[in-house]
């Protein structure tokens, strides 16, 4: 491919070295930020084919590359509006697949309520397929 | 813009191709499909960024590329791919229209039970419409179905 510079390692004049496999490894295969409210819609994304709308605060992100394994870590964060800082609303990740991640976001005070959040970004990493 | 000639190149360095040469496609279209009577309906909706690689065509693999690595995934004793090269060798999908990436799309996400025989049963288990013939608000989102009253216009159209 056109514009390869093949390394092992990088060099910074004052900082030191480190080993390309380190930026290899170590950034983000996909991510994804989208509304999960109304219709909801991606704002932008990196290697995501398509969300599903499973349901009150129920979301999949499905993936255009496949990671290799389905043992890659995967992150979610977000918020139920842009003002809304109330700690008590959790997300989590569940239903790990090599093409699929599932998230859900909810509020937590006294039971366990899904709700749909204005803000929803998750971020993959791991060895791609 | 013409795409490079991409045959072997890696998906991923594709699509980080595409994210930086094209724009994203809002697409309109949206699929909704039962999958489970247990469960309510869910919509599948595409990504910009993966719709205007389809658009574009020459970076997508063809959809059966998916289907082998499903299958491979649905071994008992799966612990990796061993045949992901089928996502970066395989011939890329030409442009495809916004109707046949829906298609294609549906192929790639939506459960293999459901768009095989999506027309059998007493319903739909499937619908391809337009984001503003969904509900505009997402009350009793968890009890959501497709409607019994479909006619033959509704699911052509």
């Amino acid at each position: 491919m056109a514009g390869t510079i093949v390394a092992d390692t990088l060099t910074h004049s004052t900082a030191g070295s480190i080993a390309t496999n380190y930026v290899v490894n170590g950034s983000a295969k996909a991510w994804v930020n989208f509304n999960g409210t109304g219709t909801i819609a991606t704002r932008d994304s990196l290697n995501v084919a398509s969300l599903t709308d499973n349901g009150t605060g129920n979301y999949s992100n499905n993936l255009t590359n496949s990671m290799s394994a389905a043992n890659f870590s995967s992150f979610a964060g977000g918020d139920v509006n842009n003002a809304n800082d109330d700690v008590r609303r959790n997300i989590r990740l569940f239903r790990i697949e090599t093409s699929l991640v599932k998230v859900v976001c909810g509020y937590n005070a006294n039971s366990n309520t899904k709700e749909d959040w204005t803000n929803v970004y998750t971020s993959i990493f791991g060895d791609l397929a | 813009m013409q795409t490079p000639d991409f045959k072997g190149t890696h998906l991923f360095d594709r699509l980080c191709w595409a994210k930086e040469n094209l724009d994203g496609v809002q697409s309109d279209y949206r699929v909704v499909y039962e999958d489970s009577v247990d469960e309510c309906a869910k919509i599948l909706v595409p990504d910009p960024n993966w719709m205007a690689c389809a658009l574009q065509g020459g970076i997508l693999p063809p959809v059966w590329v998916y289907h082998e690595l499903a299958k491979d995934e649905a071994q008992p004793d799966f612990k990796k791919h061993t045949r992901g090269y089928l996502l970066h060798t395989t011939e890329p999908m030409p442009a495809m229209t916004e109707e046949e990436a829906i298609e294609y799309l549906i192929m790639k996400d939506v459960p293999q039970h459901v768009w095989t025989d999506w027309n059998t049963g007493n319903k739909p288990k499937m619908v391809i419409c337009r984001k503003e013939q969904l509900p505009s608000t997402r009350e009793w989102r968890n009890a959501w179905k497709i409607t019994d009253n479909l006619t033959a216009t509704d699911i052509a159209a």
